[in-house]
């Protein structure tokens, strides 16, 4: 199972690659840097409402590809057996080669969809993968579910930018609005290119540090970008990261 | 949107509804389940939008949802979400082409 994500995590661009089944559980998963279990369980969760939406409207859907700004969501029916439905989903950014993209997903769908109806993977649990980068992590519990309306209320009421989906350790951080969150996932995200994994950590670390109500604000962003900096020892990387934090 | 009217006029897109990221109905051409599409698609797009959000993806320009036979383009502008419903599917790359070239941001 892993090697068939490694396939697609060695397409350049592919920053993610995870099998959501129809419970919202990572069947499988395989990340780079800030893209832990925590976080694509998260998102694998918010993209089965869509799916499950969808299905509303086209049943027999095959493929979605969500075009962003800073990058893509492609994702790729796996049908259904041992009882469930799943789904393939990579996450990129814009280098991405979308005709590239397209066969690799289409051969590791087909690869998946073997290795699930041949009972290479257990159906009926979450399969253990893990990030080919860091510690296994254990199976979690079930991610909440909440609507996408829902979350709009709780980047708008404060609560914690941790319980938004982005670490399991990264703890009692506030954000008061859209905006701040995307920048704090986008900051975490330049923040690991040099420190790695640990990036969430620094980052509320940092805000803590700036704010002793653990807020962030919009307002707190150059003294964060100028925070976090000072936390990379490498001078080369340091002037990365200032520079793609301009652009942030 | 004002290239909506030279993009519906193409004749592998069959209908298009205009709702919003709250699923309301806004207008619709050659589409009489509208109301039904908007709230579908509105509440798609909201999904998409909070999965980029987590993901820090940025902000969704668009989605192609494609099957066997018919596929559909969800194109956003600000709070508006544009479906266009296409037959057949394959012609869908074709359809996302256009709205890439005719509708600022899309590109």
């Amino acid at each position: 199972m892993d090697s068939i994500l490694q396939g697609l995590l060695d397409l350049s661009g592919v920053n993610a690659a995870l099998v959501v089944d129809g419970s919202g559980h990572l069947a499988a998963f395989l990340g780079k840097a800030v893209y832990d279990r925590a976080l694509c369980e998260q998102a694998g969760a918010t993209l089965l409402k869509a799916v499950d939406s969808l299905q509303l409207q086209q049943e027999d859907w095959e493929t979605v590809a969500a075009q962003f700004t800073d990058g893509k969501l492609l994702l790729r029916s796996l049908g259904a057996s041992g009882g469930t439905t799943r789904f393939l989903v990579v996450v990129a950014d814009a280098t991405l080669n979308p005709s590239f993209a397209t066969v690799a997903l289409r051969v590791a769908a087909n690869k998946l969809k073997k290795a699930f109806e041949g009972g290479g993977v257990a159906a009926a649990s979450p399969v253990a993968s893990q990030s080919g980068f860091g510690t296994p992590y254990p199976a979690p519990a079930a991610a909440p579910r909440s609507g996408p309306s829902e979350s709009a209320a709780v980047a708008n009421t404060g609560v914690s930018w941790s319980k938004m989906g982005s670490s399991v350790t990264l703890t009692g951080i506030t954000v008061n609005d859209p905006a701040s969150a995307t920048f704090l996932s986008r900051c975490t995200k330049e923040l690991a290119r040099a420190v790695g994994p640990m990036s969430k950590v620094y980052v509320q670390e940092a805000i803590r540090r700036l704010s002793p109500e653990a807020t962030y604000t919009m307002a707190l962003r150059a003294k964060l970008v100028e925070d976090l900096a000072a936390q990379i020892e490498d001078g080369t990387d340091r002037d990365q990261f200032l520079r793609a934090a301009e652009k942030l | 949107m004002s290239a909506l009217s030279t993009i519906v006029k193409l004749p592998e897109v069959r209908g298009a509804v205009l709702g919003d990221l709250t699923g309301v109905f806004l207008d619709a051409v050659r589409e009489k389940d509208g109301e039904s599409i908007a709230a579908v698609m509105g509440f798609v797009a909201s999904a998409l939008v909070q999965a980029g959000e987590q993901l820090g993806l940025g902000t969704l320009r668009r989605a192609a949802l494609c099957g066997d036979a018919r596929a559909a383009l969800l194109v956003l502008d600000k709070k508006h979400v544009l479906t266009l419903k296409v037959e057949p599917a394959k012609a869908l790359p074709g359809v996302e082409k256009h709205v890439e070239t005719s509708i600022p941001g899309q590109g």
